[in-house]
């Protein structure tokens, strides 16, 4: 009867490779059978002349012997319907080793599985600890530096900012900032920081904060801006940056990655360089989008508390948003305009309504004295 | 399918003769030359996740190139990338072959090609990467070695000692496990052998007669720096 080859008998005079053989049950033990010509004979081996074990790469092949010395064969079956099949049908006496043997087969894949398992696990582990926890343990750090190192250190990248910048000392807008600021600090419950507020002659329409308090404004804010509102809200924005600490949180996940990388790399010279490169850039520093819709949120309340009308800060993030049009939000550490405008119109429906108090200072007189009628041209 | 090895040595090439509708498999890049009835087809073998996690996972070329003899009979020229020997194997839909990720160079239509993780030990240590090929079905199959290619047959229980680096392609019968060269680390690695794998028969293993590696490090020093 022909078989289909299923097997590969491997013995003295056979092919290094093994011979295809076709292997069946009977009722005595395993029929075998040689596919085309070879010194493989067509012979029955009794399940008593047999011994069994698991082999193969894998330990998932079925390995026959039998015979001794030169006639001794082996026979490799890979089929898992033939190994059933012989498992069933094979005496209890070579059942028993074949137990072990399918035993033995389980225990590597088992093992197998739970390394990889583990090693996946411990791999998964660390990118979720490297996602959540740097965040949870620079807020833990960050609340353990004191305000006063906060200050100094703001105090120093403030001077060093101011030095190549032309400051407003007084003026109409200097007291219009100051006049915003003191509104909106009154309102702000334990405040532990002393703000420190400066107008900086620059067309760039921005302003920002450094820990410690020490926030900038430009004028090409106040000339942009058609509202003392607007200016405020930006403001607000600004100082609740500070009071979440959102510089420091960032300078410490920056030195905690340079001290990272300076420990991995033995780099004591470039630990030192970085703090200084870090420093300086508190100065351009962009907050991540976390903290920035986290700033608008708190920003917006701390307006609607002193009564400044917070729509200006909505007006602002709309005139805005029709600028952006070819940014993509992905790659901003700002979000984008508009969607702060929506954030802000939602978080605004959900405070209680107060009657704004106008500031004393007419808009108009200020922008007039920063020559904004003729940069408007 | 015909296969016939041109040229062996070192810098050899095969001749694969096609009937018509006869398709073979080679790895892309392989085809130096073809009679015009044959047609190219890049093909995903194993679907598009099964090229995917080939390409990934064991750096093998994510496509596989299909050159069937679509217009008539014909023949094509294949030659792999690096020198070295050439080897043609039958397979009886029996056999299978572990072949390490630059060892595949061309399989008739019934060959099947997949990734196979290998455990972490030999992943790790094992100088093939986590990933081989494992092949088999039936029809022809063309490996390629760096340097001469050497068939080691290993009867059953039959051990022999093989730097990991120089493996080519072993059958799965056999098993082998991860060793130092000696019986120190120190020793180990001044030997310049390092880790070697213990191959158990039966069956065979194919093994090349020059390291990748080393050679990649030797020639190195030769290669100009540019600034």
């Amino acid at each position: 009867m022909a078989l289909a080859p299923n097997a590969l008998c491997f013995g003295d005079g056979l092919p290094g490779a093994g011979v295809p053989c076709g292997v069946e049950l009977c009722v005595e033990g395993l029929r075998v059978g040689p596919m085309g010509p070879s010194s493989l004979e067509d012979q029955v081996v009794a399940f008593a002349d047999m011994a069994v074990e698991a082999g193969g790469l894998d330990h998932d092949q079925l390995v026959v012997s039998w015979g001794s010395g030169s006639s001794a064969r082996t026979v490799y079956v890979k089929d898992p319907a033939l190994i059933v099949a012989f498992r069933r049908a094979a005496p209890p006496q070579l059942t028993a080793h074949l137990e072990r043997a399918a035993e033995q087969v389980r225990r590597v894949r088992h093992s197998h599985r739970l390394v990889w398992g583990t090693v996946l696990g411990i791999l998964i582990g660390l990118g979720l600890l490297l996602w959540f926890g740097t965040d949870l343990m620079v807020e833990w750090a960050v609340a353990r530096i004191p305000i006063e190192w906060e200050q100094k250190l703001g105090e120093t990248v403030h001077q060093d900012f101011l030095s190549k910048e032309t400051v407003l000392k007084d003026g109409p807008a200097v007291s219009a900032v100051q006049e915003m600021t003191q509104r909106l600090t009154e309102k702000i419950p334990n405040n532990p920081y002393k703000f420190q507020i400066s107008v900086v002659q620059s067309p760039v329409v921005n302003a920002f904060a450094l820990p410690g308090g020490y926030v900038v404004v430009f004028t090409g804010l106040m000339t942009k801006a058609e509202s003392g509102e607007e200016v405020a809200g930006v403001l607000s924005h600004e100082l609740n940056h500070v009071l979440q600490r959102h510089g420091m949180e960032r300078m410490v996940k920056m030195l905690g990655l340079a001290a990272v990388v300076g420990i991995l790399l033995g780099d004591q010279q470039g630990l030192t360089g970085l703090a200084k490169q870090v420093g300086m850039e508190l100065v351009t520093l962009k907050f991540g989008r976390a903290q920035e819709t986290e700033a608008d949120v708190t920003g917006i309340r701390l307006l609607s508390d002193a009564r400044i009308a917070p729509d200006g800060m909505i007006r602002f993030f709309e005139r805005l948003s029709e600028k952006d049009k070819e940014r993509v939000e992905l790659f901003s550490t700002h979000p984008m305009s508009a969607a702060r405008a929506e954030r802000l119109k939602a978080e605004l429906a959900a405070l209680p309504k107060r009657t704004p108090e106008p500031f004393t200072f007419q808009w108009k007189t200020i922008q007039d004295s920063l020559g904004a009628s003729e940069l408007k041209k | 399918m015909k296969c016939e090895i041109l040229y062996p040595g070192a810098f050899p090439m095969v001749r694969v003769y096609l009937d018509a509708n006869e398709t073979v498999k080679a790895e892309s890049g392989a085809m130096v030359a073809a009679s015009p009835t044959i047609d190219i087809e890049s093909k995903m073998e194993g679907g598009f996740l099964g090229a995917l996690s080939r390409k990934m996972l064991s750096g093998e070329k994510f496509f596989f190139q299909t050159l069937r003899a679509s217009r008539g009979a014909g023949e094509v020229l294949l030659a792999p990338t690096v020198p070295g020997e050439i080897v043609l194997l039958e397979l009886d839909g029996v056999n299978e072959y572990m072949v390490q990720k630059d060892g595949f160079l061309a399989g008739a239509e019934g060959v099947k090609i997949e990734s196979k993780m290998q455990s972490l030990t030999r992943g790790l240590l094992g100088g093939e990467g986590f990933f081989i090929l494992k092949i088999g079905g039936t029809g022809q199959l063309v490996l390629n070695s760096f340097g001469a290619i050497h068939k080691i047959e290993l009867k059953p229980n039959e051990e022999y000692i093989v730097d990991n680096s120089h493996l080519v392609a072993w059958t799965s019968t056999t098993t082998y496990n991860i060793e130092k060269a000696s019986s120190g680390w120190i020793a180990s690695l001044t030997s310049g052998e390092g880790l070697v794998c213990r191959f158990r028969g039966p069956g065979v293993v194919y093994i090349q007669s020059r390291n990748p590696g080393s050679f990649g490090n030797w020639i190195r020093q030769f290669i100009p720096v540019s600034e």
